[in-house]
């Protein structure tokens, strides 16, 4: 498939099943509070009643705001269906989701400027750990371009471990669920009464939702990227993420701003800096080419070489330090 | 079902309920009822929100709270009382704090009984403000799809109501600028108005007119004008004429409509409706920025500035019949 055709299929597609996906959430998270639940198609009844809402607004130029940031959630999937450079991709991202914090301050009311500061704060969380991402995948493949990456030979996952529970942790992040929906949540719960999107109505409000559900598949796709080898194990295990996004969000009570940074930057340093770390250590040794690199033999490789290497000059020490 | 219909968005507000009605709004969210199985959200933001719930009767301090959540609900909208007190003030009705029901306030579309009204009794109640939400849409959207069948007639007392509601709402901008209280716009009463077609108002001076005005004045001196749309007035202005000069004043279109060429018609036939005229004259807020530029399009130049009070200072702008 060429990237034209992928980026056209992202484009037309990506709103449609990133509907289906938030309502299809908001039914398991019923199901699994004992309710019915809305119908599957609920979010498109939605987003169509608001584009016919009257939209009120405090300042005009807040609804620009929102429709660069559509506009760039759109480019930021677009480039990564392209098979473009991820950094560039997450750089598109935090463009946008710039944007959407500027809107939030544009309209200067109290509720949605907190909603835009935790955002922030949120946006800090998780870029160093979306950009450890990026650089895991790099130190594996060789490239930052996704088109090489989804074509690499080896499942990624066996090499990016802990890259991998990084970005889960980072997912929840950006998929505004439970333990960390600081800036705006989906539930009833009111106490900022709807912290960043406060202040939009009508078609910028449903601007902001067909943004977020661009976004969702960009990042199940980026879940995907993991397992791209296997492509039916791919996408089975971008499903069993959101399933467990939402499973996570229906079982944590939120977090205070403090601990979700904190928490974020922890797993960040552990996780993914730990990880890269190993990687670096094991991959100066063996510099052979990656495009030499036999398809199926690449995650044995990774599988066996770590946990030698990582235990090989620990012995050493440990008797020197015995002798003293 | 139309897309309004399966996405009913709730605000509840307690004007000064017993709390009866508030559990029993909150229970409809329970898996026992589960509204949201019919799409509702209870979103804590008029802005987001389709459908207002209100409980208890109204009292004097939730009286402004109760106008400001409506006026924050961005149209179409839907009044829901929900309970005796919300709709007539129920055993409260005669207390010394108590407004009475929520429509004292603002129009209220379903009214659901019950003391404490029952889930289920809410729900259809809901569910009957479903069908008022549809309607009001689709007269929304009759009015914007037939702006270009306006027709701008004379106004009469009768028209008092509606104008005045309008002005209030197109001088919204205006108060954001300079402030609530501020503007006489704003604060004009009923009677007031209706007075204004009858004799000359203090606002209808011409610049530098130091004389008293001339009352009673004859009714060809006194123009009204109305812009209707499917019934509807979206826009209105007067004109007084003393001596040659015509003086304009209260153009106002309802935001709906703005940028569409209301106003600058609206003008147009007040400048018709004086043919023996030979000056006309506007003034308007220095920092309204929208209408300065609005009426120099319309050919209009400044030429004074009083001080109306410390927030406001008038332009004066004027225009010769060419």
């Amino acid at each position: 498939m060429s990237p034209w055709t992928r980026l056209l299929i992202y484009l037309v597609a990506a709103p449609i099943l990133g509907g289906l996906l938030a309502g299809w959430d908001r039914r398991i998270t019923a199901r699994m509070q004992s309710r019915q639940g809305p119908p599957i198609l609920q979010p498109f009844y939605d987003v169509l009643k608001l584009w016919k809402k009257e939209n009120v607004v405090v300042r005009r130029s807040q609804n620009y705001y929102i429709f660069f940031f559509l506009l760039f959630t759109v480019f930021t999937g677009g480039l990564f269906f392209a098979g473009a450079d991820l950094l560039l991709v997450i750089f598109a991202l935090t463009l946008a989701a710039i944007f959407f914090v500027l809107g939030a301050y544009k309209a200067s009311s109290p509720y949605s400027f907190v909603g835009a500061e935790r955002e922030l704060i949120q946006m800090m969380a998780y870029e160093p750990m979306v950009l450890l991402t990026a650089i895991g995948m790099y130190m594996v493949t060789k490239s930052f371009h996704v088109h090489d990456i989804a074509g690499h030979g080896s499942l990624l996952i066996f090499a990016l471990p802990g890259v991998f529970l990084g970005f889960l942790y980072t997912l929840e992040i950006k998929f505004r669920k439970s333990p960390f929906d600081l800036s705006c949540s989906h539930h009833a719960h009111q106490e900022l009464v709807r912290g960043i999107t406060t202040e939009f109505s009508g078609r910028s409000l449903a601007m902001i939702e067909i943004a977020h559900w661009y976004e969702n598949v960009f990042l199940l796709a980026w879940v995907f990227l993991f397992f791209a080898a296997m492509p039916a194990l791919g996408i089975v295990m971008s499903v069993a993420v959101f399933l467990f996004m939402i499973f996570v969000d229906n079982v944590f009570a939120r977090l205070k701003w403090q601990a979700a940074l904190k928490s974020a930057w922890a797993v960040t340093v552990v996780l993914g800096f730990g990880n890269i770390l190993v990687l670096s250590l094991w991959s100066g040794k063996p510099a052979a080419p990656p495009a030499v690199v036999d398809a199926p033999s690449a995650p044995v490789m990774v599988e066996t070489t770590t946990p030698k290497l990582a235990a090989q000059p620990l012995p050493a020490t440990t008797t020197t330090d015995r002798r003293n | 079902m139309s897309r309004f219909a399966k996405s009913p968005w709730l605000i509840h507000y307690d004007a000064s309920s017993c709390n009866g009605c508030d559990i029993e709004v909150l229970a409809c969210l329970t898996p026992k009822f589960d509204v949201e199985r019919l799409g509702v959200v209870n979103t804590g933001n008029p802005k987001h929100a389709d459908i207002f719930l209100v409980t208890g009767a109204v009292n004097e301090q939730s009286r402004e709270v109760i106008r400001n959540i409506y006026h924050q609900l961005p149209e179409p909208k839907v009044v829901v009382a929900v309970g005796v007190c919300a709709s007539s003030g129920g055993i409260f009705a005669e207390c010394y704090n108590i407004a009475g029901g929520v429509d004292g306030v603002i129009p209220v579309d379903v009214y659901v009984p019950g003391c404490a009204a029952r889930p289920e009794a809410i729900i259809d109640g809901v569910v009957q403000a479903l069908d008022v939400l549809e309607r009001k849409q689709k007269e929304m959207t009759a009015l914007a799809n037939s702006l270009d069948k306006a027709l701008f007639q004379r106004a009469t007392k009768a028209d008092a109501p509606e104008i005045l509601a309008l002005q209030k709402i197109a001088y919204q901008s205006e108060a954001e600028i300079y402030g609530e209280d501020s503007l006489p716009a704003q604060q004009q009463t009923l009677a007031e108005l209706e007075a204004d077609f009858e004799s000359v108002p203090d606002m209808a001076k011409p610049f530098g007119w130091d004389g008293p005005l001339p009352v009673p004045v004859g009714p060809a001196q006194i123009v009204f004008l109305k812009a209707v749309v499917n019934g509807k007035i979206i826009g209105s202005v007067r004109g007084y004429q003393l001596g040659d000069t015509v003086c304009l004043r209260r153009l106002s279109v309802h935001p709906y409509f703005w940028r569409r060429g209301i106003g600058r018609q609206l003008v147009r036939e007040l400048e018709a409706a004086f043919p023996a005229a030979k000056r006309f004259e506007i003034f308007t807020g220095r920092e309204s920025s929208r209408s300065l530029g609005h009426f120099r399009k319309l050919g209009y130049q400044e030429f004074a500035t009083t001080q109306f009070n410390p927030k406001v200072t008038w332009v004066y702008m004027q225009k010769d019949r060419a």
